[in-house]
């Protein structure tokens, strides 16, 4: 049996923001589900399926996605959670699809980091005895990636902080992110160190929010009055946990999960239009550029300058906006969208994406996605 | 964005909160081993049969093969350093500790950050009087002239520590939102016990919220429900567990205020415990009863209390 083909019919996401104080979990997800069908001709009673994604952690509350079933939509419908990014949900809902078992998919991802310690929360990630009690953390695995990136290829924290102000630029010009000013190279120069040789400027920002994602077979895309973007590839892959057993200087989940996802597709080489990726630091996004085969090692920050080929995170990407767990999900809606909506974003005829989402302390975990119109 | 309430969000404090989670951890054989001989300052290491591979600090399964047969090995306090960094925690860095095949993330003391460089040599420092923990090591230091160290097997290894005790405490600050802002603004200011209206009814949803869980429809307007209800289930708590609010026995109910559609759950006091299953049962009506504090949270409700209906 050919598999189905799956399509990104719809998406919605609450603006991503430092801290919705006045807003639950539960708001932000009523309001991303409540808008998901608008324009679809679609409702809740049509979904066959829903998987979410969200940190118990982060939640503060066990099983967490137990008490947000009803504003998920949730209540009597299958529902399952996937404890990674919303990437992931969103691959096991294609993968749930393209089997054959479902028409119609709600994903949805959420994060409101602002409620707790994030730092915290990557800490429990740690293992107790050798990594927590001596410091060891994410942005301890964060720093010496840094450190060593930077020492081995020669850039120096200039580098890194001309690729974090394209970032807040263009969240600032493209995304829905909540963004008081965009930080010159001097301001993130003088941000306070988090993990030399990064400054805060330099890691991702963790904001709240929620997005949720439509996905449809084949057959109900061909019906709805709406144009589709294919799912066309599709991998994973996760890292060794032991940071320090990990090749150096190198992100080897994400080169794997990568070649999966090209070869699904039938790419031969990464020519997408545009790239939608992430990365807990900017160093981080370098090496995920250079995993993803987008660049050769070490010339990652060479994109920043280079016009054509692939455009990288128009949407500013997650060193602006990380709304931890639901950012990978984030990055699917944001270039579903920059594929269908090309001139709002100021790109010329975009035929394919590269979407990227990763998880884990030091980047662990990668999901990678193609995206065709 | 988020459609806006029928009334204006109030604005309440975030509410804190403290997930604290006490743990008895089990290191197994390769860690529990290198915890026991901290306080010998002997640093364990794991050798791989299969592989071959050393692996400091010890491990139960090999890193890079997952191989889990191994013989303990005494690992030397010198080594090269290898990646570092400075957060909060204060510096770390990757130390290759001497005929290891792996990195050990330890903290770097005895120095500057802008005294570091990838390959310099570093030791062990030992902190005095500190067993069963990884900290027993204080850290690493520089040790430009300290000789290449070698692996040697483990002579008359200590039993491993089997349990670490070990808490973890979450903090939170969650937010109301626009619904239980309210709510929970009204119970402290009002004594009122507010809900909003079912999308198809009069029947009010407590706890308020935006939408219905069941249909997903937007919900009515506020609407405050009585302070007498009626026990839809009972269960009376005799275990002791962690967390909990008062000494056992007593009750906790499922109760459907007067003019709710859903249940609250609360407990039912001020009555003769022995008797309780026999007073308290689906069909009982109670009336809440307050306390002087307030403080903005269910707690306001000290308890229900039955209603003496023969008493009027």
């Amino acid at each position: 049996m050919t598999p189905s083909k799956v399509a990104v019919i719809s998406s919605a996401q609450t603006e991503l923001r430092s801290a919705w104080s006045e807003a639950q979990h539960i708001d932000l997800i009523s309001s991303v589900v409540a808008g998901v069908f608008k324009g679809t001709g679609l409702d809740l009673d049509d979904v066959d399926f829903i998987i979410d994604s969200g940190s118990d952690v982060l939640d503060g509350r066990s099983i967490s996605n137990c008490g947000f079933l009803g504003a998920m939509g949730a209540h009597h419908k299958e529902e399952s959670r996937v404890e990674e990014d919303g990437l992931w949900a969103a691959l096991y809902g294609a993968t749930k699809i393209a089997a054959g078992g479902a028409d119609i998919g709600l994903i949805i991802a959420y994060s409101k980091p602002s409620e707790s310690d994030f730092n915290a929360f990557y800490a429990t990630q740690c293992e107790p005895f050798y990594q927590r009690p001596v410091g060891f953390d994410h942005r301890a695995a964060s720093g010496m990636q840094a450190q060593r990136y930077l020492a081995k290829h020669k850039l120096a924290p200039k580098d890194l902080a001309g690729l974090a102000v394209k970032r807040w630029s263009d969240a600032s010009r493209y995304a829905k992110v909540q963004i008081p000013s965009v930080p010159s190279e001097m301001d993130v120069l003088a941000s306070v160190n988090v993990a030399r040789p990064l400054t805060k400027l330099m890691m991702s920002r963790p904001v709240d929010g929620a997005v949720a994602v439509l996905l449809v077979s084949e057959e109900i895309a061909r019906r709805i009055n709406r144009t589709p973007v294919w799912i066309t590839g599709l991998g994973a892959s996760a890292d060794r946990h032991s940071f320090a057993a990990r090749s150096a200087g190198a992100l080897e989940a994400c080169e794997k999960a990568a070649k999966t996802a090209y070869a699904r597709a039938g790419w031969k080489r990464p020519e997408a239009s545009l790239a939608e990726l992430g990365a807990s630091s900017a160093v981080g996004e370098l090496m995920v550029m250079e995993a993803l085969g987008l660049a050769k090692p070490g010339h990652g920050i060479d994109l920043l300058k280079s016009e054509g080929g692939t455009v990288v995170n128009r949407s500013g990407g997650s060193l602006p906006a990380d709304p931890i767990m639901a950012t990978g999900l984030v990055r699917l809606a944001e270039a579903s969208r920059q594929l269908l909506y090309p001139d709002t974003y100021d790109l010329r005829n975009p035929s394919s994406a590269i979407v990227h989402g990763w998880g884990g302390v030091g980047m662990q975990t990668h999901c990678v996605v193609t995206l065709e119109a | 964005m988020l459609p806006i309430p029928s009334a204006h969000p109030i604005d309440m404090p975030a509410f804190k909160s403290v997930l604290s989670m006490p743990y008895t951890l089990t290191p197994g054989k390769a860690v529990g081993s290198f915890l026991a001989e901290i306080g010998r300052r002997r640093i364990v290491g794991s050798k791989f049969k299969k592989s071959g591979k050393v692996v400091v600090p010890a491990q139960d399964f090999c890193p890079f093969s997952g191989d889990s047969e191994f013989e303990l090995i005494e690992a030397p306090t010198t080594g090269a350093l290898t990646a570092f960094t400075e957060t909060d925690a204060g510096m770390i860095g990757l130390i290759r500790i001497d005929g290891s095949d792996v990195d050990f993330p330890h903290r770097l003391v005895g120095a500057a950050y802008g005294d570091l460089s990838v390959g310099m040599r570093v030791e062990a420092v030992w902190a005095p009087d500190v067993e069963k923990s990884i900290l027993g090591i204080e850290g690493f230091r520089p040790a430009p002239n300290a000789p290449v160290g070698k692996i040697r097997s483990l002579e008359a290894p200590a039993a491993p520590i089997e349990v670490v005790p070990y808490t973890l405490d979450l903090h939170y600050e969650h937010a109301f939102g626009p619904y239980y802002g309210r709510l929970f603004d009204e119970i402290k200011t009002n004594r009122r016990i507010m809900g909003v209206r079912a999308p198809d009814g009069d029947g009010a949803f407590l706890p308020p919220r935006e939408i219905c869980d069941i249909t997903h429809k937007p919900t009515g307007t506020w609407v405050e429900v009585k302070q007498t209800g009626t026990v839809r289930a009972m269960s009376v708590i005799y275990l002791e567990f962690k967390g909990q609010k008062q000494p056992p026995p007593y009750i906790y109910a499922e109760i459907m205020l007067d003019g709710a559609t859903t249940r609250l759950i609360h407990t039912v006091a001020g009555l003769d415990m022995k008797r309780a299953k026999e007073l308290v049962k689906p069909g009982t009506r109670v009336r809440a009863v307050w306390r002087d504090k307030r403080t903005g949270s269910l707690d306001d409700i000290s308890h229900f209390e039955i209603i003496d209906d023969k008493a009027g």
